[in-house]
């Protein structure tokens, strides 16, 4: 178990490094002037801008030698800092996005969760019965097809602007301010549901279609059949089967962490919610690489997480994993 | 929403043999009786074939200024007008034909990068694997539209095909693990074994001896790779970040939300690009399992 | 799953749905902040803020918060430009008593919202600052003043070094007037921050104090010791402003329809189709009630570079203006909310400048015919040109797809780009482009600062200032500028032969082809309030834009101390 608990380390902190060196490097290789971009904001006379573009650039550490400043990002990083923004200048990055943070994961934690157990429910019982299967495996196709931001813009259309019955924009009602009350709470919900709604959605045909495949294939093994013509009940069969699927459909779990963040930015896009997808898009239209290099980090750090969790749920779902490490094959 | 729902299984399990070796007038029998490979192919077919065919007889120029604007869909505009007073119609089977030419392309280059990939990881083994494989890794986890965003917002006056590169350049990872995952088990097999020492060159026999016994699989990836690239160029689109003066699907919806169609009730801009690519992609997966049942005799059963 | 898995994901899944509120309530609740707004005692406005509120320093140009100037700090003088008058606000009175002093009387009740009387110290700090700090926007204000005075408690007089009424002019009227800032607090700052530190308890002399600031909004609360309600009678009828950061078009216009905004600067499409007809079921309206609806805010231009073949060529730049049809972007792109421009491009408030005999004499209107004769004398050569425009603003990139068809039509190979904002802004400060959108030239008290945007010189290699960015070298024009401002403002009929001969040189050498005129977009919900400016008889004319530069400069204020409570 150590050796693979080991492994995995070493691949999260590998891709750590070079996301890292990536997400320094790619903005900085973009054409164009940040400081330049913060200074537009205000039309300055050429004397006021020179002096504002030397001190800006100081103090956003730019006029350095590029080693140096990725020194200095990583630095600052093991910090805890990731610089100051220029989009909601003088805030520091981090504040920015712990902001926004919250609000990301209140609308992927339940969606991605709920969805994986719901589809991967309702996928194995389709197995099993033609009738559900004829429903809901075509429901599925339909439901895992559709592009996020057009289901979101189905929903908002439908619910918000014509039967008024959810709130169509925002992360809670523009007349209350952040406190812990019950009002505000509810217009927490009201806010998060329609996005929350679009992402399972999607999620569960995934989920759904993907079981509903692996079981088939179970019942089809060996092991399968063998059981059955030792008269074992369907019940116990199909208990087995749903063990050996569930492995494979966490792997498939790990691999889509990619796309299930970029549906949440879309999706944050239309509702106007606001999380880490919709910041992304505000940092560039702001050419804020110290935010979006956070951002970026944020949502790294993140996946690699999140792999981290299916992995150990892996090994803890999975006892041949944990068997097998002990006696240290492969 | 998970690319690989049929295949998911094949990282852990061995492909089946009997697929590839069934006569061929067996896998046609079973192919047209398959009522999901012919549904599927048979939408996409349609699609694809509006794509080419329809944007000679729509109006010719999807951005001229047709007719009053946000008028409902009606027998003088099939599917309405645009909050310009452009034809959805025009639009929306020209956007077909560009969506059509990324999702080839990008699902062509993404097809190429994982079959290079895969099978070298898969053959060669040894160190080479590990490196490929933690290349593999690393790029799986960076979210690809998180990095689409940050170049494509950076970058002015992107192309067709700039988009197509980038988004085949970035969906490969997940079908370079799997055509490993293949590859793997079939270089255990004898007939590898008798290649190799027969003094077969290594890439003669990945084409000539791997590849054909993986030919279905590696199919069904193209079409999985082909999906997806429509998929992620209608995100990119969507935000904007698509190349200019063209149509697209995902640029239909993109300019549908900016100008207000959710609140001017104009559905008819924003509904048809979306039923469009769910059509495309849902047949492409549709066809996909398919096709697997069709090349796997153990799915047929239900 | 295993049980223990089972109940962990519950528990995950209850606490991330509860983590917004705590996250964010321990956060942004300051100690005195209100924790909701009673909807009928809160006026909500948008369409001015496009990023979290975190900077409320008036010299902060494009930086600070809604309401900074207007709602916080106040200028000498207020603009009106539905009838090109000056409305006397912190100052009494001001005139110049000889060509190089201008006198400036104060009132004299007036307070800052820390208890400290307004004085001419006050005044007199904020305009010294142009010679002490060169990183103010009116810095270059410093090389004319010779020193500023102050006469007994609440008069100024500015000596200047040499006369500068037009710069003078731009620095008291209209949407570049300056704010009077608090002597004793400003003074304290370190001289490198005064136009950039945050100011985030501001003391200002406004009608408003700030209340509270969060990634969504900026709100604030009334104050009860307004001079104006004194001086003037004017009170403002609601106790919270709450100005929310724009998300998209459709958002706010969501938001507008459910009545959740009741005043909205945003250009909000299709905004035509939904008043006077629907209007009367969701309550909105606009300053007109037919087109073009909206006030005329700034002139958009199409510019060209002209340091860049094929740009400097007179007959090409004439056959660009003869080849857009400025109606037909008005009503398809616009649904008629804006107007296609005078040929001058001098806003309606500046109409009474306009010769008319210049305009009909050299002139340009929409004439595929000409405008290919005039392509062919300028011996085009059929090279590829691209007109940029921002990333994100929709009506200009569809704006920018009809003009470039335009061109096409007369046979002028173009092609349209959207790079985002700074890099267009880089694009256009480094002169790199080829034809560009740019509607810099705002609203002013007198066509000086138009033609001083046009014809700024010297050219420097990067365009900072935002003036001249088509690079035109045309001395004599700008000699004909800077005679405007050495013309004392009472010699009339000099300053029109000036501004006559301004115009007819612009025509003839077309430097920017004026297209349009952006609007004023205000659409207003009336369930919560009313007596919005329109321009019916038995309306006030007030400017209704919150925007920077309009807010506390023009009459908008007036505006809101006219709202009434819907019944």
């Amino acid at each position: 178990m150590r050796r693979y608990f080991a492994r995995k380390l070493l691949t999260y902190f590998l891709t750590f490094f070079v996301a890292v060196t990536l997400d320094w490097g790619i903005p900085r290789l973009m054409p164009g002037d940040p400081i330049a971009g913060l200074l537009s904001k205000f039309q300055l006379q050429p004397s006021s801008y020179a002096v504002l573009h030397s001190s800006y650039t100081r103090a956003f550490n730019l006029g350095e030698p590029l080693w140096r400043q990725y020194l200095d990002f990583w630095r600052a990083l093991l910090h805890g800092s990731l610089g100051t923004s220029i989009y909601a200048y003088p805030d520091p990055v981090t504040t920015v996005i712990r902001h926004a943070v919250v609000f990301t994961l209140a609308l992927l934690l339940p969606a991605t969760v709920l969805s994986y157990l719901a589809g991967n429910k309702v996928g194995a019982i389709a197995a099993r019965r033609k009738l559900l299967d004829d429903t809901v495996l075509p429901f599925s196709y339909v439901l895992t097809a559709t592009p996020y931001q057009w289901l979101a813009l189905l929903l908002a259309f439908v619910l918000a602007s014509v039967a008024h019955v959810f709130p169509i924009s925002g992360g809670f009602s523009y007349s209350l301010v952040p406190t812990l009350s019950w009002a505000f709470l509810w217009s927490l919900l009201t806010h998060w549901f329609l996005p929350f709604v679009t992402l399972f959605l999607v999620g569960f045909g995934g989920w759904a279609i993907g079981m509903r495949n692996l079981i088939i294939y179970e019942l089809d093994a060996d092991y399968a059949h063998f059981l059955e013509s030792l008269g074992a009940p369907r019940r116990l069969v199909r208990k087995y089967a749903y063990k050996n699927a569930r492995l494979p459909q966490l792997t498939g779990l790990a691999l889509s962490l990619g796309t299930i963040v970029g549906g949440a930015v879309v999706t944050e896009i239309v509702f106007n919610y606001p999380g880490i997808g919709w910041l992304v898009l505000q940092a560039i239209n702001s050419e804020d690489f110290f935010l979006l290099q956070g951002i970026f980090l944020f949502i790294i750090v993140g996946v690699l997480l999140a792999n981290f969790v299916v992995d150990v749920v892996y090994v803890l779902v999975d006892p041949r994993t944990r068997i097998g490490l002990q006696e240290g094959t492969r | 929403m998970s690319k690989d729902t049929t295949t998911t299984k094949d990282d852990t399990a061995a492909p089946t043999e009997e697929g590839n070796t069934a006569p061929r007038h067996e896998l046609v029998y079973f192919a047209l009786r398959n009522r999901k490979l012919v549904i599927g192919l048979s939408i996409v077919g349609l699609l694809g074939l509006a794509a080419i065919v329809a944007p000679f007889s729509a109006r010719s120029n999807p951005d001229a200024f047709v007719g009053p604007p946000m008028q409902p869909p009606s027998s003088s505009y099939l599917l309405g007008t645009t909050y310009f007073g452009q034809d959805v119609y025009s639009q929306l089977v020209n956007g077909l034909r560009q969506s059509f030419l990324v999702g080839i392309m990008g699902g062509g280059i993404a097809f190429v990068v994982a079959t290079a990939v895969g099978f070298t990881a898969g053959y060669r083994g040894g160190a080479v694997d590990e490196v490929l494989n933690m290349l593999t890794n690393v790029l799986l986890v960076i979210p690809t539209l998180a990095l689409l965003i940050i170049v494509g917002g950076y970058l002015k006056g992107t192309s067709i095909v700039f988009e197509a590169m980038f988004v085949g350049a970035t969906a490969w990872p997940w079908a370079a693990r799997a055509i490993r995952a293949q590859t793997l088990s079939l270089v255990s097999r004898d007939f590898v074994g008798l290649a190799r020492l027969s003094g077969v060159r290594s890439w003669r026999i990945v084409v000539g001896e791997v590849a054909p016994n993986m030919s279905s699989y590696l199919f069904l990836t193209f079409i999985l790779l082909f999906g997806n690239a429509i998929l992620i160029s209608a995100s990119y689109d969507f935000l904007g970040f698509g190349p200019p003066g063209g149509v697209s699907l995902g640029s239909m919806m993109n300019l549908a939300f900016a100008w207000n169609a959710l609140q001017l009730h104009i559905w008819w801009w924003f509904v048809p690009p979306g039923v469009a690519i769910m059509g495309i992609v849902g047949g492409l997966y549709v066809t996909n399992v398919g096709l697997d049942e069709v090349f796997n005799p153990k799915l047929r059963s239900l | 799953m295993h049980k223990h898995v089972k109940r962990m994901t519950a528990a995950v899944l209850a606490a991330s749905l509860a983590a917004p509120a705590l996250a964010i309530g321990g956060a942004g609740a300051s100690s005195h902040a209100t924790t909701s707004f009673p909807r009928s005692q809160t006026l909500y406005t948008s369409g001015t803020a496009y990023s979290p509120p975190t900077n409320w320093n008036p010299l902060s140009i494009g930086a600070y918060a809604t309401g900074t100037i207007g709602l916080l700090y106040e200028p000498l003088f207020l603009y009106d430009p539905t009838t090109n008058k000056t409305v006397p606000w912190l100052a009494t009175s001001g005139s110049w008593t000889s060509p190089t002093s201008f006198d400036i009387k104060l009132r004299s009740n007036v307070t800052w919202s820390d208890g400290r009387p307004f004085t001419a110290a006050d005044v007199a700090y904020t305009v010294g600052l142009a010679k002490s700090s060169p990183t103010v926007p009116y810095a270059n204000l410093g090389q004319y003043i010779a020193d500023v005075e102050q006469v007994g408690r609440y008069e100024v007089v500015v000596n200047f070094a040499k006369p500068a009424y037009t710069q003078w002019q731009n620095f008291l009227y209209g949407n570049n007037a300056t704010p009077m800032l608090p002597k004793h607090i400003w003074s304290k700052l370190p001289a490198s921050a005064v136009a950039t530190f945050a100011n985030p308890h501001p003391v200002g002399t406004g009608p408003m104090l700030l209340d509270e600031a969060n990634a969504q909004e900026v709100a604030y609360k009334t104050s009860t010791h307004w001079w104006a309600t004194k001086d003037l009678g004017l009170k403002l009828e609601f106790n919270y402003l709450v100005d929310i950061v724009n998300g998209s078009n459709n958002v706010e216009l969501g938001q507008v329809l459910q009545g959740n905004i009741d005043l909205s600067n945003n250009f909000l499409p299709g905004i035509s189709k939904l008043v006077g007809g629907i209007s009367s079921s969701y309550g909105l309206q606009t300053y007109y009630a037919k087109a073009p609806y909206m006030l005329s805010a700034n002139t958009v231009w199409l510019e060209p570079n002209i340091s860049k073949a094929p740009m400097n060529n007179v007959n090409f730049r004439k056959a660009l203006a003869y080849a857009v049809d400025s109606k037909q972007i008005a009503s398809v792109v616009y649904s008629n909310i804006v107007q296609p421009a005078n040929p001058t491009g001098l806003l309606p408030n500046l109409t009474s400048y306009i010769d008319r005999s210049v305009v009909a004499k050299s002139g340009y209107s929409y004439n595929t015919a000409k405008a290919k004769a005039l392509l062919k004398a300028s011996g085009y050569k059929g090279r590829t040109i691209t007109l940029e425009v921002p990333n994100g603003w929709t009506d200009w990139m569809a704006a920018a797809q009809v003009i470039v068809g335009d061109l096409k039509a007369v046979g002028i190979s173009a092609r349209a780009t959207f790079p985002v904002y700074n890099t267009r802004v880089a694009d256009l400060t480094n002169g790199t482009y080829d034809l560009a959108l740019d509607n810099n030239a705002g609203p002013s008290t007198t066509p000086w600062a138009y033609y001083d945007r046009v014809y700024q010189l010297p050219i420097q290699q990067k365009q900072t200032a935002q003036l001249n960015w088509e690079r035109v070298n045309d001395p004599a024009s700008w000699a004909l500028v800077q005679e405007l401002g050495t013309t004392p403002p009472t010699s009339t009929a000099t300053l029109q032969s000036v501004y006559s001969q301004l115009e007819r040189r612009t025509l003839q050498t077309m430097p920017v082809i004026p297209l349009w005129y952006n609007g004023a977009w205000a659409q207003y919900n009336t369930t919560y309030w009313t007596n919005w400016p329109s321009a019916a008889p038995t309306s006030n004319h007030y400017t209704p834009v919150m925007w920077a530069g309009w807010l506390g400069q023009d009459t908008t204020i007036l505006a809101l101390a006219a709202l009434k409570p819907a019944k």
